[in-house]
């Protein structure tokens, strides 16, 4: 055990006093726009956050004593719980943050806001790092909107940029009511079941009757009131609802596109890899322990909720698949592509069977695509922000010749598009593979079909880029005056992790497996 | 108690899908966000109704969570208007489409 326990929420913990740190900073000094301070303190605080999630992984938090581990770090009588799988997550959120965090240096290094702008990512990514840990349907909402509201504010945070204006209205908007059909949502399950922890969730549907807390042990309700199935149903069905809409799944996808292509690109970058592994992170534990699916099919079947993700999978891989190939512009492709991607994370709550099994495997293959996701996705969207810098334009006709004139980016950038397609030049084929695996092993064939046509068709897009990066000619002036150092390091630390990948696979997707058996 | 618990669902029902409603028909962002809100309060009639149907406090603590997190949501939704009004100068939400769907 890690004592004081407390202390086991270190990552969300580094993040949280980070942002305070710069707040305090700029309460100090207000029109300071020293970059070197305040990108500092935050590439520290994600670096410091990044270093507690590893060593909390190795040091066996969340393995159970008897195979040499500390057990889980449970706090505040189970609503967090920190375990293997919390730390995975962790560790994603905390290296993207890391990333976009260097990258922002060099981005808004002219603008008066810095201080702000860095606390609201680390504030955002508080929110990530508790909802990995969230294990009660209360401090999930709660986590939930940490990770929002910022982020709309930083969605919008170029004020003067209608763009940028416009993509923080509609991605408001829609997040704005996906929260509330959520809330809407876990106050069905509550009113089903009487209570909000997942385990005490699972117990009542289990038993099927009402269930209540008292002294963080679960009781059933003295009154022997059963569980409304029909209720609980339509809460899980609001729940998946409001929870894809983070994900950025098929129908809650709008928002997406537009915020992704107007935000700031660092900011872009943050929020389909960051953001949407927390979204996944809480539909993993609260489907997995909340609605077990085995119970739910015994005890009449509320929702077989498998199915509902099964159509949410291929309706997303097609839809975000072709609507990426039919871009003129490079962020709106990548926007689109992050759609894509979801439904490929998606086959790891799709590919089950009605009894619950295969759960494992799939969901271990999903978090283990959002881990090498997370590190490719970001990379290529830092790769926009540099050509941002640079004021390449946004169409793939304006990256012609762009590699003789900044080879590394670009090849940096060739790996993270293979990788992304699935090409084993990156870890991308081998997550593909395993999501693959996943689906073969409970016959799940629609989803294997879509998973390899979406792949097939993603490589067509992608290949454009690097086809206008290394073979056309450059079609009109363009001089590229400086090379800004904390760009470059981001996108090299992300191209090198990417390609280590291939080798490390193996040991990620074990780590996932263990996570998920001990849930 | 004096009013069965499925009343409360009733109600609490009709007025999340009024705010549906508004946030689907209307085109004025201020508007909207009051259909959030009314979206957002079903929820929280649900939590304390059946928090008292239930004899424990989980759902009256949620509410109070959702109360602070409906003022939060309205500080930077609040925000993103006053910019979207000195950009466009107009809260019309349908006016701000300088990206194609």
């Amino acid at each position: 055990m890690v004592d004081p326990t407390w202390l086991a929420t270190a990552p969300a913990l580094a993040f949280g006093a980070a942002a305070l740190v710069l707040l305090l900073a700029d309460s100090i000094d207000p029109d300071t726009t020293n970059t070197t301070v305040l990108g500092g303190i935050a590439v520290a605080g994600s670096l410091g956050s990044l270093a507690a999630a590893v060593y909390l992984l190795y040091g066996g938090v969340g393995i159970p004593t008897g195979e040499g581990g500390s057990g889980p770090a449970v706090l505040f009588g189970g609503q967090l719980v920190v375990d293997q799988m919390a730390l995975f997550f962790m560790t994603i959120v905390a290296s993207v943050t890391a990333l976009v965090t260097l990258a922002s240096m060099d981005y808004v290094r002219e603008h008066a806001y810095q201080a702000e702008f860095y606390s609201l990512v680390l504030l955002s990514a508080t929110g990530m790092s508790l909802l990995s840990a969230a294990n009660s349907l209360a401090t999930g909402f709660v986590a939930f909107e940490l990770v929002s509201l910022p982020s709309y504010a930083l969605v919008a945070f170029l004020k003067k940029n209608r763009g940028s204006v416009e993509a923080g209205l509609k991605y408001f908007l829609i997040g704005a009511v996906s929260s509330s059909v959520l809330a809407y949502g876990i106050s069905l399950v509550y009113a089903a079941t009487g209570v909000m922890r997942f385990d005490a969730v699972a117990t009542a549907i289990q038993s099927g009757t009402v269930q209540t807390v008292v002294d963080g042990s679960i009781e059933a309700q003295a009154s022997g009131a059963s569980v409304q199935m029909s209720i609980l149903g339509v809460g899980i069905v609001m729940i998946i609802g409001g929870l894809a809409f983070k994900m950025a799944a098929v129908p809650f996808h709008f928002w997406a596109p537009e915020a992704y292509e107007g935000a700031p690109a660092p900011i872009s970058a943050f929020l389909s890899s960051a953001s949407k592994a927390a979204g996944f992170v809480i539909a993993f534990r609260a489907f997995a322990v909340a609605f077990p699916i085995g119970a739910l099919a015994e005890t009449g079947g509320a929702v077989d909720w498998f199915v509902v993700f099964q159509v949410l999978a291929i309706a997303t891989m097609f839809i975000g698949n072709f609507a990426a190939a039919t871009q003129e512009t490079v962020k709106r492709m990548l926007a689109y592509s992050s759609v894509g991607h979801a439904g490929y994370v998606l086959i790891g709550l799709a590919a089950l069977t009605a009894t619950g099994d295969g759960m494992a495997l799939s969901m271990s293959a999903g978090m283990a695509h959002l881990l090498v996701y997370g590190f490719m996705n970001t990379g290529a969207f830092l790769f926009i922000a540099l050509a941002e810098y640079w004021g390449v334009g946004r169409r793939f006709e304006d990256y012609n010749g762009l590699g003789k004139q900044a080879p590394v980016a670009c090849a940096a950038m060739t790996v993270f598009l293979f990788s992304l397609a699935g090409l084993p030049i990156g870890g991308g084929f081998f997550s593909k593979f395993y999501l693959f695996q996943a689906t073969l092993n409970v016959s799940a064939w629609s989803l294997a079909a879509a998973l390899v046509i979406n792949s097939a068709l993603s490589l067509f897009y992608y290949s454009r880029v690097v086809k206008a990066m290394w073979i056309e000619e450059p079609t009109g002036e363009r001089t590229i005056e400086s090379y800004p150092t904390g760009l470059y390091t981001a996108i090299v630390a992300a191209a090198v992790i990417t390609v280590l990948l291939i080798p490390g696979f193996g040991y990620v997707s074990e780590v996932a497996f263990r996570a998920v058996e001990l849930l | 108690m004096a009013v069965a618990a499925q009343y409360y669902l009733l109600l609490s029902a009709a007025i999340f899908c009024i705010g549906l409603f508004g946030v689907l028909t209307r085109r004025n962002a201020l508007i909207f966000l009051m259909s959030v809100e009314l979206m957002l309060n079903a929820a929280n009639i649900n939590f304390v109704a059946f928090s008292l149907q239930h004899g424990n406090l989980t759902g009256q603590v949620f509410a109070l969570f959702g109360m602070a997190i409906a003022a939060a949501e309205v500080a930077v939704g609040i925000g993103i208007i006053l910019v979207l009004y000195r950009n466009f100068s107009d809260v019309d939400v349908t006016k701000a489409t300088t990206m194609r769907w």
